[in-house]
This record gives structure tokens, C-alpha cells and sequence, in this order.
């Protein structure tokens, strides 16, 4: 998985902002639920001793303290309802105490008393035993006679707490779900979201300066990648102007050189052959004509150059045996490598299949070994090999040469480009052989590669794709 | 021998006819097509030397129009583009033989001749120059008498120069005959095979046979003449 991809980042940006104010929620929630329940029971108790105080305890010098604990059990029932209810004296004797709650969950004597006395109505928790708390609230009363009472009423936190503990594990327990549930629904729509552009992607990576013609699809979906897309064919439109400009124009002046130079040849043979011409003028006339000769020769690469950079037409291609082309050709320029005692040998034992102009690859071939040839010394060696490796032909000519400089390297393949000016003495090797062999290998969908150490030797290697069987 | 010249390029047709006319043809020239129909239709020519890019009239209707009339005549084009598909078209609708610009006249007038003998070309067996015997059934070469011994290739050049001597071919001709059109790129091959062939032909003799015509090509002489 790309972790700079723009999906991965906004799926992770997302659900962290979400998970943050999940949180946040759930946080606020709780806490919230939490205090409003805590205080609503701290409020009924209030209640409750209040009532007692002003309605029972008011009525006491009637009704008397025996019908006191009727009463209480009557109006508010404390044992069904699992509370206790403690009414004291001022000097702390209990004038009442509640029973056991029905449940059973608490002893009523067990729960102690608010020490030091309180002088207004308070709270307070207390644990009990078994490590219960329970919640129990006091209050102030004093009679029109002057007696002063306390009213207690308390009551077990457990259920409340048992449902705020209930309620957390839930929501703990929803969290990383609804986390999981955005994280992986998001990846989905923002894959989707992006699909165009994988498509978007992967059709420019197609486009080579071979196939300029080509657009890329356009979803008219009026959204922001249906603009790129047709901001890119716009692009690639204007390349393509551009290119075939360049293309129409080398094409163009080299087929308008040629009438020239025809011109040109003709006339100097013909001046040439004038018996009255003094031997030294003979001599300068053929001089120029190897000049024209030259100019011709470049003309002519250009423009079979131009021709392959504008795609020239798969006519010619057909099945061949790429290690069988490179032994012949190894063995028709053998001879231009013997006049420098130079060694060629040709490692090409098995068949290689590849599609392509023959005519067109075994220049490749030509190029490769009279380049190595070129530039590798008196007594050097010049090997040549065709293998079949991965899905692939690969095709290699090193030498034990003068080498490339390393900066140097990546030019090579450059139209017109010399290592050094006065490297090649042969004037009319213009610097062109290499890029036509760039072009015939791009023309084929073959990679080209140059590795060279300097005073050590060079190597090329071109990658075909083996014929599809 | 009457050889009519369709040329729109006045100075290239200018250059044709000089030479033409020095080897003692009978040239008229056309500078456009129509002009070049014209007299394809009133005369009977021997040869018929035409351009492909013309004004009005291009030289591909010419040539399918002389076609048409004439199946016989031999026809050479001139062009000034290469590619293959313009060859095949060339010569499928019946062109006998084509010529890219810029060509050396030398070549030009070495094709017209090999035209022009089309019918009785020198098939025999065996072609002397000089002193110089080769046979070409066996394959042997002989000088003055004694045996030489040439490679494949070497053999291939010497019988090409052979089948005209005197006459200069050109580098771009002798590549396209004795290897093929791939290695054009480098003339300097055609060099080193002459060298050898000199060293075994020439080097031993005291008559130079094999001549250099720098700037266009080589030649097999037989010796008289230089």
C-alpha cells in the first residue's frame, strides 16, 4: 500500500477527525448522563426528608413519635422501594430507622452516621460493607417548639451505577466498530472517487511520442476530472503539433536538400571529367565531391530518422529469428573488424523469436557492431549476443573500446552528438547512427540501454519483447 | 537510342541531358508533366527517365497512363523519397527501376544501360577484363593465369564491377548489390572490401585494374583506357 497516496491519506485524515468527535461525544455524553442522574437522585432524597420533616415531623407533638414509623412505611415505604429512611433527635437518638430493603441488599444499621453533625442539610457517600456505596442525604428540622431533628434518607447507588457502567461498555464497544465500519466504507468511496484517475493515469502512461495522435478517455462526468482529462488531451494535442512540426520540418528540409545536392554531384562529375582540367583542380573537385557525397549521406539519415520518429508503418514487420539476423550480420562486417585485427564473436546459439522490419533491426545490429568497431583499438574485441531472458530478447554488443565518460553517457543517443569532435575521423559519420538505432528500438517498443567504463569498454543492450506464441 | 527526360527541375534535367548527350543519346526533355505525357504519347522511346514530384501531371499518372499504352518501354523513376511503400507502389505500377535523390550521375548512367541491354544481357559465362578471367559458374578468378583466391564477398564485388567495365559504381550501388540497404550507413565497408580485393587482384600486377573515382565510386578498368 502507497502511504503518500492521496485515498490512504484522506481515508486515515477522516476517520481520525471522526473517531476524534466520536469521542468527544461519547466523552460528553456519558460524564453527562452521569451527573444529571447522580444529582437527580441526590434530589429526590432531598426531597423526600424534606417532606418527611415538614409534614411528619411537624405533626409529631400530636400524632407521637409510636405513629411515627406507620406512616413513613405507608407513605413512602422505604423496604419496597430498597431505601432507608433514619430520624434522630438532636443529641443523635434514632426516633426511627427503616428495615431491611426487600432486596436485602443492605443492613440499615450498618449505615453509619454523618460525623461530624452537619449544621445545614448536606450529602455524602459512604461505602458500606461488601463495598457497596450508598448515597444518603441529611436534613435540618427544627419543630415550632424548639426540638431539633434529622431526617436521613439514603439509598443504594449500585443500580445507577450499573447502568452508567452498562452504557460505557457500550460505548466503548460501538466506537472501534463505527471506526472500522468509516475507515473501510471511506477506502471504498474514495477509491471509487478516484478510479478516473487511475484510469487517467495509466492512458497517459500509454501516450509516447509514437502515438501523440491518441487521447485519453473522458468520463462526461462534469466534474473536476472530467477538466483534467480534457486539459491533458489539450496538452497532448499541443505536443503533438509540436512534434509534428518538428518531424514535418526535418522531413521537409531534408527531402529539399536533395535536389540541391543532386545539382551539386552532377555538375563536379561533370567538371571532372574535362580532359583540360589541370590534375591539382581534379584533385580539389573530388575532394568536394566526397564532401557532397557526405552532406548526402546525412541528408538521407535525417530523413530516415524523421520517418521513424513520425511512426512509420508496420508494413514490413513479420515474425524473424533475432539470434540468426545478428550471426550473419556478425559474419558481413566481419571483415572491417579483421582490418583492425579486432575479434567479433557472436554468442547466439538459440533461436529468438521477435516481430519486427528486419531490414530495420539488422541496421540496429549494423550500427551497434561498427560502432564498437569505431571506437576499439587495434587488437581489441568486440562481442555480440542474443538471449532470451523473461518474457524477453535481449540483444548485446560490448567492447573492450576507448569507452564513454560518464557524462557523456546520457547523450549519446542524441542526434548529432560526438563524444568528441576529434574522436572520429571519418567526417561522415555524423553522429547519427546511434539515434537511429534509439529510434528503429522505440519504433519497436524496445528499450535501449548504454553502460561504458572509460579506457575499459562499452556495452549496449537493447530489450525486445519475444513473439507471442 | 531516343530517351525522353520528365524532369521540373531545370538545372537537374539540364545536368541529365548533358551527360546523356556525351555518351551519345538523343534526349528531349519535359518540364512538367502534362509536357512529358505529351511526348510519351507521340513518340516511341527507347527510355523514359521520370520524376515523381511534377507539377500538373504527377510522375505516378504518367507512368500508369504510359503503362496503359506501352507495356514495353523501360521506365526509371526518379524520386526523392525513399520509403518503402513509395518503392513497392513504384514498381508495382510498373516502373522497371528507381533512382534517389540526390544520385550520382555516374549511377543514373549505369542504370540506363542496364536498362537499355535488358535484352541481351551479358550472360555468359564468363567475363574477361583485361587479363582478368572470371568464371562465373565456378566462381574462379584468374589473373594473367594464376589462380586467386577471394572470399565470398570479395568474389560477389569483383563480378558486380565486372559486368561493366569502365564504368563507376558507386558506393550506395555496391552495397545495395553485394550486402543490402542495411548497411548504408557505413560506406567505409565497401573501402576495406576493395582494399583486400586490390591486394590479391592489383598488388601482385604491374596494370592496375580496380580505379577509385573519389567522391562517387569505383571502377574496374581494363587498363587501356586510364
Amino acid at each position: 500500500m502507497n502511504f503518500r497516496s492521496i485515498s490512504f491519506r484522506l481515508v486515515v485524515w477522516y476517520t481520525s477527525l471522526l473517531t476524534g468527535i466520536f469521542l468527544l461525544l461519547g466523552t460528553l455524553f456519558y460524564f453527562g448522563l452521569q451527573h444529571f442522574v447522580r444529582t437527580d437522585m441526590e434530589h429526590g432524597q432531598f426531597h423526600r426528608a424534606r417532606q418527611i420533616a415538614d409534614t411528619l415531623l411537624a405533626h409529631l407533638p400530636i400524632t407521637g413519635e409510636s405513629a411515627l414509623a406507620g406512616e413513613i412505611k405507608t407513605l413512602y415505604g422505604p423496604e419496597i422501594n430498597n431505601r432507608v429512611i433514619r430520624l434522630c433527635r438532636a443529641d443523635g437518638t434514632v426516633i426511627y430507622l427503616s428495615g431491611r430493603p426487600a432486596d436485602g441488599s443492605f443492613n440499615p444499621a450498618e449505615v453509619p452516621a454523618f460525623y461530624p453533625h452537619p449544621d445545614v442539610d448536606s450529602s455524602r457517600k459512604f461505602n458500606l460493607t461488601g463495598g457497596k456505596i450508598m448515597l444518603v442525604v441529611l436534613v435540618n428540622y427544627q419543630a415550632p417548639n424548639g426540638d431539633r431533628y434529622t431526617v436521613e434518607s439514603g439509598a443504594l447507588m449500585d443500580p445507577v451505577e450499573a447502568m452508567l457502567n452498562h452504557l460505557f461498555i457500550q460505548l466503548a464497544l460501538c466506537l472501534p466498530l463505527a471506526v472500522l465500519i468509516i475507515a473501510g466504507g471511506g477506502w471504498l468511496l474514495v477509491r471509487r472517487a478516484l478510479q478516473p484517475v487511475e484510469q487517467i493515469t495509466r492512458a497517459a502512461e500509454q501516450i509516447t511520442q509514437l502515438n501523440t495522435s491518441e487521447r485519453m478517455p473522458v468520463a462526461q462526468t462534469g466534474d473536476e476530472l472530467e477538466k483534467l482529462s480534457l486539459s491533458l488531451n489539450r496538452m497532448i494535442a499541443r505536443l503533438d503539433d509540436a512534434l509534428r512540426n518538428s518531424t514535418r520540418f526535418v522531413a521537409d528540409a531534408s527531402h529539399e536538400l536533395r535536389t540541391p545536392l543532386t545539382i551539386l554531384h552532377g555538375e563536379l562529375e561533370m567538371l571532372a571529367e574535362d580532359p583540360q582540367l589541370p590534375e591539382e583542380k581534379r584533385d580539389r573537385i573530388f575532394s568536394i565531391l566526397e564532401e557532397v557525397s557526405g552532406l548526402g549521406k546525412i541528408v538521407e539519415q535525417l530523413f530516415a530518422l524523421s520517418r521513424l520518429d513520425a511512426g512509420e508503418s508496420q508494413t514490413e514487420w513479420q515474425s524473424l529469428d533475432l539470434a540468426e539476423l545478428a550471426r550473419t550480420t556478425a559474419d558481413q562486417i566481419s571483415l572491417l573488424a579483421e582490418d583492425k585485427h579486432i575479434v567479433i564473436t557472436c554468442d547466439a546459439p538459440q533461436p529468438v523469436l521477435i516481430e519486427g522490419d528486419r531490414a530495420r533491426l539488422k541496421q540496429v545490429v549494423v550500427n551497434l557492431l561498427d560502432n564498437a568497431i569505431k571506437y576499439t583499438p587495434d587488437n581489441g574485441a568486440v562481442q555480440l549476443s542474443v538471449n532470451a531472458l523473461n518474457g524477453h530478447a535481449i540483444l548485446e554488443v560490448s567492447d573492450n573500446g576507448i569507452g564513454i565518460p560518464r557524462e557523456a553517457l546520457p547523450h549519446v543517443f542524441e542526434r548529432f552528438f560526438r563524444v568528441d569532435q576529434s574522436r572520429s575521423s571519418d567526417s561522415f559519420s555524423a553522429g547519427l547512427g546511434l539515434s537511429i538505432v534509439k529510434s528503429i528500438c522505440t519504433a519497436h517498443g524496445a528499450e535501449v540501454q548504454v553502460q561504458s567504463t572509460l579506457r575499459q569498454g562499452s556495452c549496449f543492450r537493447v530489450k525486445f519483447t519475444l513473439e507471442k506464441n | 537510342m531516343r530517351i525522353l527526360l520528365v524532369e521540373d527541375e531545370k538545372k537537374v534535367a539540364d545536368i541529365i541531358v548533358r551527360g546523356l548527350k556525351a555518351e551519345r543519346f538523343a534526349v528531349d526533355v519535359a518540364n512538367d508533366g502534362g509536357g512529358g505525357w505529351d511526348l510519351a504519347a507521340a513518340y516511341d522511346y527507347d527510355l523514359i527517365i521520370l520524376d515523381v514530384m511534377l507539377p500538373g501531371l504527377g510522375g505516378g499518372e504518367i507512368l500508369q497512363r504510359i503503362r496503359s499504352k506501352n507495356q514495353l518501354v523501360p521506365i526509371l523513376m526518379l524520386t526523392a523519397r525513399d520509403a518503402m511503400a513509395d518503392k513497392v507502389k513504384m514498381f508495382e505500377a510498373g516502373a522497371d527501376d528507381y533512382l534517389t535523390k540526390p544520385f550520382a550521375f555516374a549511377e543514373l548512367l549505369l542504370r540506363v544501360k542496364a536498362l537499355l541491354r535488358r535484352g541481351p544481357v551479358n550472360r555468359s559465362s564468363v567475363l574477361r577484363v583485361a587479363d582478368l578471367e572470371i568464371d562465373r559458374l565456378s566462381q574462379n578468378v584468374k589473373r594473367a593465369g594464376k589462380k586467386i583466391d577471394l572470399t565470398s564477398k570479395e568474389y560477389a564485388l569483383l563480378e558486380y564491377l565486372a559486368t561493366n567495365p569502365g564504368r563507376v559504381f558507386s558506393r550506395t550501388m555496391i552495397i545495395e548489390h553485394v550486402w543490402d540497404q542495411s548497411f548504408q550507413g557505413l560506406t567505409n565497408i565497401v573501402d576495406v572490401y576493395v582494399r583486400h580485393l586490390r591486394e590479391k587482384v592489383d598488388d601482385p600486377f604491374p596494370v592496375k585494374l580496380l580505379r577509385t573515382v573519389r567522391g562517387v565510386g569505383y571502377s574496374l578498368n581494363d587498363g587501356a583506357q586510364v
